[in-house]
Order: C-alpha cells, then sequence, then structure tokens
C-alpha cells in the first residue's frame, strides 16, 4: 500500500472563537489524558485492521489547539503512530500551536518528540481584529512563540493569517502581513475569513453589532498580499497558501498537499476525516461519543476506525471529480495531463472536453495539452471553476 | 345491469368546498374502497395534487349501492376540479351525466365558482341536486346557507341535505337522493353504438386510454371501434371500469361509464369530445362534442441546456397525452435558443405544467413571463395575432394594437364592496353592474384587460376580503389599447425573452422598476454587466451589475472534503435555474420579474 499522510484531531480549545465552527470545544481540557490514551487506541485498531502494512508520509496535529496538549501528550501519540505505521519515510510532522500557549520549553519538547514543522495561528497583527475574532493572545505574542520556537530549534514554521475581518483595511492588512514578513516564515497561510452558519460572528453580523465583511474589499486585501509576498520571495503554489525558498527547496506543506492530491490519507480523533481504498470516513465529533466508540467499538472495515460514524464508498467518477476539484486549487503544479492519464486510464480532455472548452473561453483555466491550471483570475474566482466538476454524471463511455 | 338501474353524477362545487372528500365516503360507504386502502382525497392521485391538496384532473369510478328500496344500483360518479382554469374539465364531465351533485360549504356558502358550474350543469341539462358540506364546523351557518341555495335552485331550503364530508354525517342520504331524484339513462341498447370521450389519459402499456360515457347500443371488448372524427379504427387493448383503478370488462352498454384504451401513441388520434362508434355497423351522426378550450396565457418554455430540447419535446408530449388542454408549438428566441411556446388556460395551469415538467421529468427549465394574446394591426390594415411581446413588430408599422378584455364577476360579502372596486380600477377595469343574488353577497361585474387578471389579481382578491370573495370570468372582446413596447438589454443586447408590453403611461415607471430588479436578480458575471430598458427608441433607465471579484473556498479543512463539496453542488444547482443568454447567467426570476413592478 501507498504510504498515507496521517492526520490527528486535537478538539480542545481555552475558549471558543467568534467565528470558528470547526469541531473543538472550550473548558474540557481534563479529557485530555483520556483522549490522547483513545487517540492512541484508534491508531492501534485501525492499524490491526489495515490488509497490508501501513506506513507514513507525513503527520498532521490539527484542531483545535494541538497545542495545548503536553510534549510528554505529544510524544506518547507519535510513540504510539511510529509503533503501528512505518514512519521512516515520514519527513514531515506538523504540529498547529496558538500564539501564547507555548514556551521554548513546551516547543523544545514537541520538537524533541518529533515534531518538526510548527504552524502558528498568528491571524493578525492588529489588536482590535484580534478581538474581534475572540483571539486569545495578542500581537506581541506572535513574535514570542515565533523567538521561542526558532531557539527551540524549529527550522520550518507556517503563520496563519486570516484577511477579511470586519472594520480591517487595506493599511491594517498591509501592516500584519509586513509583521508577519519579518518573522521570517518558511510558509504563509492567508484565510478569508467566512462567516458560518451558527457562528456568534454570524448572529452579530445579523444583529448589526458587527460589520459586514465586503467582498470586494477582500479581493482588494488579496490581491494586495499577493504581490507584496510575491515581492518578498513567496511562491504561491496554492490558493490560499504560499511557500519561501529555503536552499533550493520550496517549503510546501507535504500533508495539505496529499489532500490536494487526492491521495490517501489517514484521520484519527473526533470528528476527523480520512480517505484511502476508495473510502471517506469521518469520526463522530463529540468528545464523549468519540472515547465511547473508541473504548468500546471495534475497528470497522479499513480505513475505517471504531469511531467512524460516515463510511462512504466512492465511485471511479467521485475520485475522478475529486481529483479535478482539488487538484485544481494547486495554482502551481495544476493538474498534469500525464499524471491524470498514469491514474485513471483516460485523458482529461476526452472527460472534460465541455468544460475545458467553457473555462478557457471564459479565461479562468489555463490549459496547453499538459497542464490544466487555474488562471489568475480563475484562482480568484475558484468556485466557479470547481463547480464545473462536480455533480456531473459520468460520460455514456465510462465504465 | 338494466339502464334504469344506472345513475351517472358528477361532484361540483367551488374549489375545497369538499367535492373530493364526499367522494372519498361515497367510495367508502358503498364498500368500493377499504377503510385500509383509504386515503384522503383518494381520487386525487397525482403527486402535485396530493401535494398542494386541490384536483386537477376530473377522475370517474364506479360504486355498486343497494338502496334502501331492496334494489342494486349502478353509480358513476365523476369528481370534478374546482379552481377556474380547469372549469372545461367540469363541462365535459357533464356530458358523460344525468345529474351533478352540488357541493356548497356551509362556513362559505355561494361563491363564484358554485354559480358558474351550476350553469353550466343547467345548460347540460343536469338535475342539480344540492348538499350543504362542512356542517360539522363552529363557524357553519346550514340554515343560511340552505337559504341562499334554495332561492337560487328554486328548491325547498329545509329539503337539502346537510352533511359532513369529513366527518361521514348523512352520508347515506346523498346516494338516497342520487338514487331517487337523478334520472336513469335513456338511450337504446339495441341502436348503433355512440360513446362520448370525456377525458383521456395516457399509460405506456395501454396507449391513450379514452374516458367513455356509452350513449347509444354497447360495446364488446373484441369489437372494432371507430373514431367518428379521426376517422380511424381501432381494436381496443382492452375496456373496463374505474372501481377506482382500471378493472377491464368483457362489455360495457348503454349508460355506462367506462374507459377504453385504445394502444394509440398520440393524442391527435384520439381527441376528447370525439364519438366512438362500431366499425362494423357505425352511426349516423356523431355526438356534439366540446368545444376546445381555448388558452388564455402563453408564455415560452425553455431548457436551461439547450441539448435538453428534445427531453423538453418528448416531455410536454407526454403531459399533453393526459391534459389536451395544453397547446405548444415550437418556438426560437434570440436570447434562449429553441423552446415552445405553450398556451395555458390560466397562471395556475401553468404553474402545474411548470412543476410537472421540473419533478416528474427532472428538467431544468426557463419559463418567461406569461402574456396574453394581442392583436396587432399594422398600417397595411393587416392583422395578426402575437402571443409574445417578442413578436410585436416595429413600431414605426403598427397602427393599433388590441388586446384581449374580459367580463368578470366578483362574488363577495357586501362589506369589501370598496376595497374590490379599488382593486379592479387599479388595474383598468371598469364597473358594469351589480346584483343581490343572496342576503349579504354582492356580484359585482366589470370589464376587465386579461393581461391585467393573470398575476396576483385573485391572490390580491383573496387577501383584501379575508379569503371571502371568489371571481369567474369569461372573454368579451379585443379593444384597442394605448400599448407599447418595453425592452430590455442585457449587456448591450435586447434579450427579447425580457420584453414586455406595457400601458404607454406605465412605460417609464415599469421601466425603471425592472431595471432595478434585475439589477438585484442578475448574480454577479466575471464582467461589468449593464441593464438597460428603453421604449419608444429611448433608453429609459440604466444599471450596472458589478463584477464578481472572488469567489473561492480559502479553506479544506483537516481533509473534510465532502463539505466543501456540498457547498459546490449547492451553488451548482442554483445555477441550474439560469439560463446564459450571450455571456451573462440570468435566472429564471428574471423572466418573472416584469410581473411584479407594483410590489413593496
Ligand atoms: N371540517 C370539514 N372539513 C371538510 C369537510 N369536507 C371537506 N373538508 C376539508 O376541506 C378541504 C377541501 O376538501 P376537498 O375535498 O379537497 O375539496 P375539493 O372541493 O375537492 O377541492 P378542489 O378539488 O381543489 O376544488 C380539505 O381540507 C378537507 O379536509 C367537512 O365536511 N368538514
Ligand atoms: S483557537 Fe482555532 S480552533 Fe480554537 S476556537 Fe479559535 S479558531 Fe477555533
Ligand atoms: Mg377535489
Amino acid at each position: 500500500m501507498e504510504p498515507v499522510a496521517v492526520y490527528l484531531h486535537i478538539p480542545f480549545c481555552q475558549t471558543r472563537c467568534g467565528y470558528c465552527d470547526f469541531n473543538t470545544y472550550a473548558g474540557v481540557q481534563q479529557f485530555i489524558p483520556a483522549y490522547v490514551d483513545a487517540l492512541c487506541r484508534e491508531i492501534e485498531q485501525v492499524a490491526a485492521a489495515a490488509p497490508a502494512p501501513l506506513a507514513g508520509k507525513t503527520v498532521f496535529f490539527g484542531g483545535g489547539t494541538p497545542s495545548l496538549l503536553s510534549s510528554p501528550q505529544i510524544s506518547q501519540i507519535l510513540r504510539c503512530l511510529s509503533s503501528n505505521l512505518d514512519l521512516s519515510g515520514c519527513a514531515e510532522i506538523s504540529l498547529e500551536a496558538n500564539p501564547g500557549t507555548v514556551d521554548e520549553e513546551r516547543l523544545a519538547g514537541f520538537l524533541e518528540a518529533g515534531v518538526n514543522r510548527l504552524s502558528l495561528g498568528m491571524q493578525s497583527a492588529n489588536p482590535a481584529e484580534l478581538s474581534i475574532l475572540d483571539r486569545q493572545h495578542q500581537p506581541g505574542d506572535v513574535q514570542a512563540a515565533v523567538a521561542a520556537a526558532r531557539n527551540a530549534g524549529f527550522a520550518n514554521i507556517s503563520l496563519d493569517l486570516i484577511y477579511g475581518i470586519p472594520g480591517q483595511d487595506m493599511d491594517s492588512w498591509l501592516k500584519t502581513l509586513r509583521a508577519a514578513l519579518e518573522l521570517l516564515p518558511e510558509h504563509l497561510s492567508l484565510y478569508c475569513l467566512t462567516v458560518e452558519e451558527g457562528t456568534p460572528l454570524e448572529e452579530q453580523i445579523k444583529n448589526g453589532s458587527v460589520q459586514k465583511p465586503d467582498d470586494d474589499l477582500a479581493a482588494d486585501l488579496f490581491t494586495a498580499a499577493l504581490e507584496l509576498l510575491n515581492q518578498d520571495g513567496f511562491e504561491r503554489y496554492e490558493i490560499s497558501n504560499f511557500a519561501a525558498k529555503r536552499g533550493g527547496l520550496l517549503m510546501t506543506c507535504a500533508h495539505n498537499l496529499t489532500y490536494w492530491r487526492n491521495q490517501p490519507y489517514l484521520g484519527f480523533g473526533a470528528g476527523a476525516h480520512g480517505c484511502a481504498d476508495k473510502v471517506r470516513t469521518a469520526n463522530v465529533k463529540p468528545i464523549p461519543a468519540y472515547l465511547s466508540a473508541v473504548t468500546s467499538g471495534k475497528a470497522k472495515v479499513f480505513p475505517a476506525g471504531p469511531a467512524a460514524e460516515n463510511i462512504h464508498c466512492q465511485s471511479d467518477w467521485e475520485i475522478i471529480e475529486e481529483t479535478m476539484m482539488l487538484g485544481l486549487r494547486l495554482t502551481g503544479e495544476g493538474i498534469s495531463a500525464r499524471g491524470f492519464q498514469t491514474r485513471f486510464g483516460r485523458s482529461i480532455e476526452s472527460l472534460f472536453p465541455r468544460q475545458i472548452q467553457h473555462l478557457t473561453a471564459r479565461g479562468l483555466v489555463e490549459w496547453d495539452g499538459e497542464t490544466l491550471r487555474l488562471s489568475q483570475q480563475g484562482s480568484m474566482l475558484g468556485n466557479q471553476v470547481f463547480l464545473e466538476f462536480v455533480g456531473n454524471r459520468p460520460p455514456p463511455d465510462f465504465q | 345491469m338494466r339502464t334504469d338501474k344506472i345513475r351517472n353524477f358528477c361532484i361540483i362545487a367551488h374549489i375545497d368546498h369538499g367535492k373530493s372528500t364526499l367522494a372519498d365516503r361515497l367510495l367508502q360507504m358503498t364498500g368500493t374502497i377499504s377503510d385500509r386502502e383509504m386515503t384522503e382525497q383518494v381520487l386525487d392521485s397525482m403527486d402535485l395534487e396530493r401535494e398542494k391538496g386541490v384536483t386537477i384532473k376530473a377522475s370517474a369510478v364506479r360504486m355498486l349501492y343497494s338502496a334502501k328500496d331492496g334494489e342494486s344500483y349502478e353509480l358513476n360518479l365523476i369528481d370534478t376540479p374546482g379552481h377556474v382554469d380547469f372549469n372545461y374539465e367540469v363541462s365535459r364531465a357533464l356530458e358523460a351525466c344525468e345529474g351533478a351533485v352540488l357541493v356548497v360549504d356551509a362556513t362559505q356558502g355561494i361563491e363564484a365558482q358554485t354559480l358558474a358550474n351550476l350553469y353550466l350543469a343547467i345548460d347540460s341539462n343536469l338535475t342539480v341536486l344540492p348538499v350543504i358540506n362542512k356542517i360539522d364546523l363552529p363557524s357553519a351557518r346550514p340554515d343560511e346557507v340552505a337559504d341562499e341555495v334554495g332561492s337560487l335552485l328554486g328548491f325547498p331550503p329545509e329539503e337539502i341535505l346537510r352533511i359532513s364530508a369529513k366527518e361521514g354525517i348523512n352520508i347515506d342520504q346523498v346516494l338516497e337522493a342520487v338514487v331517487r331524484h337523478i334520472p336513469p339513462p335513456r338511450g337504446d341498447e339495441n341502436e348503433p353504438l355512440t360513446a362520448l370521450i370525456f377525458d383521456s389519459h395516457y399509460d405506456p402499456y395501454k396507449g391513450v386510454v379514452a374516458y367513455i360515457r356509452v350513449m347509444q347500443g354497447s360495446i364488446r371488448a373484441a369489437d372494432t371501434l371507430r373514431l367518428m372524427a379521426a376517422q380511424t379504427d381501432v381494436k381496443p387493448v382492452e375496456i373496463g371500469i374505474f372501481s377506482p383503478n382500471m378493472k377491464p370488462t368483457e362489455r360495457l352498454t348503454v349508460g355506462d361509464v367506462g374507459y377504453v384504451a385504445t394502444g394509440l401513441k398520440t393524442v391527435q388520434e384520439c381527441r376528447v369530445g370525439d364519438t366512438f362508434t362500431s366499425a362494423a355497423t357505425p352511426a349516423k351522426a356523431p355526438l356534439p362534442g366540446y368545444r376546445h378550450p381555448k388558452p388564455m396565457v402563453f408564455a415560452g418554455i425553455y431548457p436551461v441546456e439547450n441539448d435538453d430540447y428534445s427531453d423538453l419535446k418528448d416531455a410536454l408530449e407526454k403531459l399533453q397525452l393526459n391534459d389536451a388542454s395544453l397547446v405548444f408549438v415550437p418556438e426560437k428566441s434570440q436570447a434562449l435558443n429553441f423552446g415552445f411556446r405553450c398556451g395555458f388556460l390560466g397562471l395556475f395551469h401553468m404553474e402545474i405544467i411548470q412543476e410537472r415538467l421540473e419533478r416528474e421529468y427532472d428538467l431544468d427549465i426557463i419559463v418567461t413571463a406569461p402574456s396574453v394574446e394581442y392583436e396587432v394591426v399594422t398600417l397595411d390594415g393587416a392583422v395578426s395575432r402575437i402571443d409574445s411581446p417578442a413578436q410585436l413588430p416595429d413600431e414605426a408599422i403598427i397602427q393599433e394594437i388590441r388586446e384581449p378584455w374580459m367580463n368578470l364577476q366578483i362574488f363577495t360579502p357586501t362589506e369589501f364592496y370598496g376595497t374590490v372596486m379599488d382593486l379592479v380600477t387599479k388595474r383598468r377595469g371598469s364597473y358594469k353592474s351589480q346584483e343581490y343574488p343572496a342576503p349579504n353577497r354582492v356580484q359585482l361585474n366589470f370589464e376587465i384587460p386579461l393581461s391585467e387578471l393573470i398575476v396576483d389579481f385573485f391572490d390580491d382578491l383573496k387577501s383584501r376580503t379575508k379569503g371571502y370573495a371568489s371571481m369567474d370570468y369569461s372573454f368579451l372582446e379585443y379593444r384597442p389599447g394605448n400599448l407599447v413596447r418595453l425592452e430590455i438589454m442585457v449587456g448591450g443586447e435586447p434579450v427579447d425573452a425580457l420584453t414586455a408590453i406595457v400601458h404607454k403611461e406605465d412605460a417609464y415607471h415599469k421601466g425603471q422598476r425592472l431595471v432595478t430588479k434585475l439589477k438585484d436578480i442578475i448574480p454577479r458575471q466575471q464582467f461589468d454587466v449593464a441593464v438597460q430598458a428603453a421604449s419608444g427608441g429611448r433608453i429609459i433607465s440604466r444599471a450596472n451589475v458589478r463584477a464578481m471579484r472572488k469567489d473561492v473556498l480559502a479553506k479544506c479543512y483537516g481533509g473534510d472534503i465532502t463539505r466543501k463539496k456540498k457547498l459546490l453542488e449547492k451553488q451548482k444547482k442554483g445555477k441550474r435555474r439560469m439560463k446564459m443568454v450571450g455571456s451573462v447567467e440570468i435566472p429564471q426570476e428574471a423572466f418573472m420579474a416584469v410581473l411584479r413592478l407594483e410590489e413593496d
């Protein structure tokens, strides 16, 4: 079996941010030890049920706030992983951390445990914006966290930034970008604030206490960022992701590339998603349900673990459509005609002639016969492109 | 069964007065349907009928009833729709019957279609048996309503049956009254066959199934039949009765109501109103038949994807097999490409067809704003009929545009007199006369342009009168009007499907409103889109739909691809109701925007 990416979900936060609709919970940190044990049990069970020995190519601790776990807890999980999966070829172990939850000692412990890439939720350098987002840290905490990480020995640091925050203007956004660049990160992710259904932020916007973010301004902010990051030597390789070069090497996130290339990954933890052997899985979301499923349940057919509540077998056509929808997010590499042909035994043009013609005519994609990728405008209007590739019926000659 | 033991009757009423519910009780009481098989309004078998709680299509059913006189009777019942648009269904059903049970809601009293359908029944020489329904309701006023109905029909009020179809009160009396008061069919079994086709539906296995009433003679399953108007001979696949499902029989004889499954594939060959006779011993003359209903409103129906044109054609043909009042001809629009110009009996009929195309045939379609049929007189004196504003010739050569006017009767409690007057005047109608058919009730007679009637008039009337007013209308004449073309341009190109014909005084105001509405309805595209309205060669109004700058989901969180895909699928679904016009995507609502320019 080809090596898989491993996602570990840590659904704990100190407080809940008003815009966040992730599967995470505040005020239940007393469950962390039990949760870590459960994660290990889930890993063991899934590995035992696998048809062949598993190998991991990347590991990603996502959240929630994984940095709320102690370094011994991270170490416990990674040891469990490496005794159940072959991690000898695993080059990247990432961990998401919130500034203000980490000091040098803790970070050194993470590094010691095997973590080699840190993704910091910086979000903004403007205290007013951080407060609108309900983030617990101050701008200064980011500098401190990066310095501590560097001291501890981290050579691969990514910063997450959010734009389109209510009240944010161009000036403030450029300040945030410059503040981030000063920290010399290896990687940057720029996310546009989306007002998710059922969040307190949505409520605030509805009742008028917070101003609705403006789409056109967000477009301006993002366009400005493109220019600035480009000048600073960053390469945009995915719609929202930018990598710096170190020693001639582009510091992309190998773990996330797995998703976009539609390659296999396993997800462990409450609400975690996985996809391997043409099966998509999703675990139960609440922590108690997850704990009890893992303690009492048994692994189902691989890759579904004991806590899987959604198990969906993919048709070949679905896999193809998802490969298009995901692969096109990779603004740099796009979708290679040859790679596609090798993987599916069919050419892109034969399966999507109309879409390619339409979208090139609209100037949203570029197609030279070898690579299909988003144009500059297409990268701003990605949905217009992706939706052409979902929900289609397979062509009649497709078996 | 001897002819004198047969009773053929239909149930007629204003909409929602309880016809189908009464039919339920009759079916139950005669044991035609067991309690286990019973559902509410069991004869409303179409999905849409069940969902909307409205009868769209008449249905026939045979019941056997042992009367109190100790005799056994064959009762053929036809349940009819109450909505104005389906009036013609009623008039056809009446031709197959000797009697009509007129249901009147005890809380509402006489309403417009009570009268309209009653007059149809009287015109067809039927014996009318009034019943007052819903007496179980606390707000029922059976005595008052009995007086109203009694004076209308010249029937002693105390003899009018008072029932509750829902609660099953006094249903036995209805059956007894049918047997006693409605005459048996006349006719002679030994005469050459004449059987009237009063309805039809299409069955994929049995072809067009003709609903018939045998007027003279009889039919055996093996007979070769002749359609007298179509001049075709048919060897029936089967003949039978409705009980209530199709049940084959060997023989149908004079007075019977039943069906002939013809095996024919198109309605043109087997039209409602035609007469079956025997090929061996044909009758001399066909039965009078029906006037074909004339469509009142017209709209274009186009596939969203041009490739679906032939699927749409198939679907319309299939619908026509069950609904002969639907007419359509191919049409080409510059903006919407190939589609069909369809004629409907009214707006409700149009909505039903639209929904059936979408649901039963899974088609993505665009329907243009409904229009009436205009008469255009050009300078050379030639008169032509156009049923779409897009067909209007160049203004320079038009001498006159005439529009259809209707006689409108509104039936309302007297307290709403003022608000009804106001509504009609606002819509260019004029008052003619009034009558007081019952205490506290007034019938107001108006003349009004049909174009003012088709859009929301009825809803407006209902809401102004707390649901108490009802209306009926019929064609009066064509009259010249001060009408002009209102043209819409999107992205600099005129969009023929958005063209409207409006009253000259309204052109400016409506043009502005329309542009404002379209600006909100047309989603932002990849580029700026100008929306303009023009009339008489002058731009009246202009607005800009600004280009969409950003539309992309930022994050793919923790490998949760399913969620992202769902969002995209939802977005894509929204597009299913949009049509590419040039390079601009225009949603369905845009084509209807012109209809409702007065609101808000
Ligand atoms: N309370 C009460 N409600 C009734 C009675 N008869 C019918 N209804 C209700 O009135 C509504 C209309 O009944 P239908 O039988 O569908 O009326 P209809 O005349 O067939 O209506 P159309 O076919 O749409 O013209 C339904 O909600 C029935 O349940 C009755 O005797 N008492
Ligand atoms: S820290 Fe992150 S995961 Fe936790 S609540 Fe805030 S946004 Fe959500
Ligand atoms: Mg009914």
